[in-house]
């Protein structure tokens, strides 16, 4: 059982019974806004006084109800998300805000909402590239987005509020990196499973109990005296979502997890929204520009005949350079989500950018399964056998 | 002083005893069954007494393969990859690429100097793995064991366009009432599938030399299938279906060696035959 006087106890009960908090929120009279992708600007929520909930599949529960309403040889992510949302699961969610993140998402949503009553839903497009004219076009988007919420809330959603929302959810984005520095050292103070627990604890809290939350954990994980023992490697795992910790401890069975590139960690955490004087300018940029999904294109160059490969991978992946140097990862797992294409087309330029910087990295498919964890565990074994 | 080294696969469990010369003293090779848990003790019983060798005398025993976990007695796991190429390089001291087909997956692996250094497996799926010809053979009503020497009297191999377990069953069954022989409709699955395996190996620069191993490698028509595809020679050890429990042999005696020259004494775990017992019923 978690010990609910520690930060890391209480983000392990809240990772265990994540509606519980937003039940309690909802019967005090808060709405709670359900969305299952990073894409979704919570900083407009939180500003209406919405909590935000994430939605997450379950790779423990067999999809059944989502295959009557959406074809099967898709994202299993996206399908059990919506299996749980047909079964009831997250039946406290109040409103669903979904994104064009990838086709799964966006045709997925329009199906989801009409199976399930909500009294809202809005859906945000979202341009796949990040040229200037992707950025107008998104930032009338968000306008779009905050006429609904207004119409809902039946408030206004004026810059103040909106600024200082931003203010917020950026304090629990440098919260979340400075959690990410305790595992720089050797061994490192937290691990990648404590880290899940953490942010999926984060994604069922609103802002400021969140940050709450993480400034607790920090300050225990700083003095702890029992951290992680030290492992064969440090690792980078790259991922679309990894969201069970059963899964990140076949990967910490045999190596430290010290950064997690994937929706469920650093992801959604590693930039800033800049503050505007409209705030939505920032918003559209952080949202577009800076999260670092496989679902946006970032080529070098735009409108040449000829492209130079290296200048390409640079212009995708050259955050990554850092990151290896600071966190001293001398492996990565890129770990791709069945039928996930935006990944699976990223992944080889991925490898390839890496090895070129002295990463080695393997490429592992799962199909959103607990039954994946068996043939999942001899891979990662045998990639660390092969760099220890 | 001897080495073991336990492979459960998916279909089948081997085991090999070696002496410090890497010398096989036994091999034992069973089905594996659904008690595979319950098996272990069992083949290594077996190969003891075959060898006529104490379990006491046994230095250093490594487990592979699927249900590594699975073995009591072993005192360390070592997955099925880096044995098949320490395995393999201890029969063909140039291999640089082993292709590995099993019962439930298909892996390729590169290996330098004995050592694995890069390695692709087939996702989870019956396409191009042993299973596939498995439902093939019952399906046509042939011995396993015949389909390699049947596929080589082909002379006009059928076309069979599905990986697909399920759906090669069916275009056979098409094939077969289109008129086509059954010798053609072989070759064409050996093709189907080592094109397949081929698709994958390629993920990896393919280097000579090139080793087939696994179950499948006991079938002529497809290591001719597999030569045309990857269009170069393959080599195939005399038996393909213990290289993983030898490099798990190996593996052990050089894991052994390793810490003695070091000064160490590697914890071993209790030298006792004793069945894997995972359920609750079990243990009361």
């Amino acid at each position: 059982m978690p010990d609910k006087s520690t930060g890391l106890g209480r983000a392990q009960e809240i990772y265990l019974n994540r509606p519980q908090r937003a039940k309690e929120l909802k019967a005090a009279g808060k709405k709670i806004i359900g969305y299952p992708c990073a894409y979704v600007p919570l900083e407009m929520l939180t500003a209406l006084d919405l909590v935000p909930y994430r939605i997450y599949g379950s790779i423990k529960e067999p999809v059944t109800e989502a295959d009557r309403a959406l074809p099967t040889s898709f994202c299993p992510f996206i399908r059990s998300c919506l299996d749980g949302a047909l079964k009831g699961k997250d039946d406290f969610v109040d409103g669903l805000v979904t994104a064009h993140s990838c086709d799964p998402q966006h045709r997925t949503a329009h199906v989801w909402e009409s199976c399930v009553k909500y009294a809202y839903t809005h859906f945000i497009d979202m341009p796949g590239t990040v040229r200037a004219d992707s950025l107008e076009y998104f930032k009338g988007q968000l306008g779009d987005f905050k006429k609904t919420l207004e119409a809902f809330t039946g408030k206004e959603l004026s810059p103040d509020k909106l600024k200082a929302a931003v203010k917020s959810h950026n304090q629990q984005r440098a919260l979340v990196r400075e959690l990410y520095e305790l595992t720089k050292p050797i061994p490192p103070l937290v691990s990648g499973t404590e880290i899940l627990q953490v942010i999926k604890a984060l994604m069922s809290l609103p802002v400021t109990e969140g940050n709450e939350l993480l400034t607790q954990v920090i300050s225990e994980v700083k003095s702890r005296q029992d951290g992680p023992a030290k492992k064969l490697a440090r690792l980078l795992i790259w991922s679309s979502t990894s969201d069970d910790t059963d899964v990140m401890q076949v990967f910490e069975s045999g190596a430290n997890v010290v950064m997690d590139e994937s929706c469920g960690g650093f992801r959604p955490f590693r930039a800033e929204v800049k503050l505007s004087d409209d705030p939505i300018d920032g918003l559209a940029d952080y949202y577009l520009n800076e999260i670092t999904c496989a679902r946006t294109f970032r080529q070098a160059t735009i409108g040449e005949t000829r492209k130079d490969y290296a200048e390409d991978l640079q212009s995708r992946f050259g955050y990554f350079k850092g990151i290896v140097k600071d966190w001293k990862i001398n492996g990565a797992i890129l770990f791709l989500v069945r039928y996930c294409d935006p990944f699976a087309f990223e992944m080889p330029a991925l490898k390839d950018y890496l090895e070129r910087i002295g990463v080695p990295s393997t490429y592992v498919e799962y199909d959103y399964t607990i039954g994946a964890l068996a043939p999942l565990r001899t891979r990662v074994e045998a990639f660390l056998e092969t760099i220890s | 002083m001897y080495f073991a080294g336990v492979d459960i696969g998916s279909t089948m469990t081997k085991v090999v005893l070696t002496d410090t010369t890497d010398r096989i003293l036994s091999v034992i090779k069973g089905p594996t069954g659904p008690e595979h848990r319950r098996l272990a003790n069992e083949v290594m019983r077996m190969a003891l007494e075959q060898a006529g060798v104490p379990l006491e005398e046994v230095a250093y025993i490594v487990a592979t393969g699927y249900g590594r976990l699975n073995v009591p007695f072993a005192d360390r796991q070592i997955t099925e990859l880096s044995c098949h190429a320490r395995g393999i390089y201890s029969l063909f001291p140039n291999i640089r690429t082993a292709i590995d087909i099993g019962g439930q997956d298909a892996k390729c692996m590169k290996v330098n100097n004995g050592k694995l250094v890069d390695f692709v497996m087939n996702d989870k799926c019956a396409a191009g793995t042993g299973r596939f010809l498995e439902v093939i053979a019952a399906t046509l009503g042939i011995k396993l064991e015949d389909l390699g020497a049947l596929s080589l009297k082909s002379t006009k191999k059928a076309s069979i366009s599905n990986f697909c377990t399920i759906f090669a069953q069916q275009e056979i069954v098409a094939r077969l009432s289109e008129g086509e022989k059954v010798e053609d409709i072989i070759a064409g699955i050996h093709d189907a599938l080592a094109s397949r395996v081929a698709a994958l190996a390629q993920r990896l620069k393919i280097e000579p030399d090139v080793v087939l191993t696994g179950g499948v490698a006991k079938n002529s028509g497809m290591i001719k299938a597999m030569r045309d595809n990857l269009d170069c020679e393959i080599l195939v050890p005399p038996d393909p279906l213990i290289t993983g429990a030898m490099g798990a042999a190996i593996l052990a005696k050089e894991t052994h060696m390793k810490a003695a020259a070091d000064g160490e004494t590697l914890p071993t775990k209790p030298r006792r035959l004793e069945k894997a017992t995972f359920f609750t019923e079990e243990t009361n």
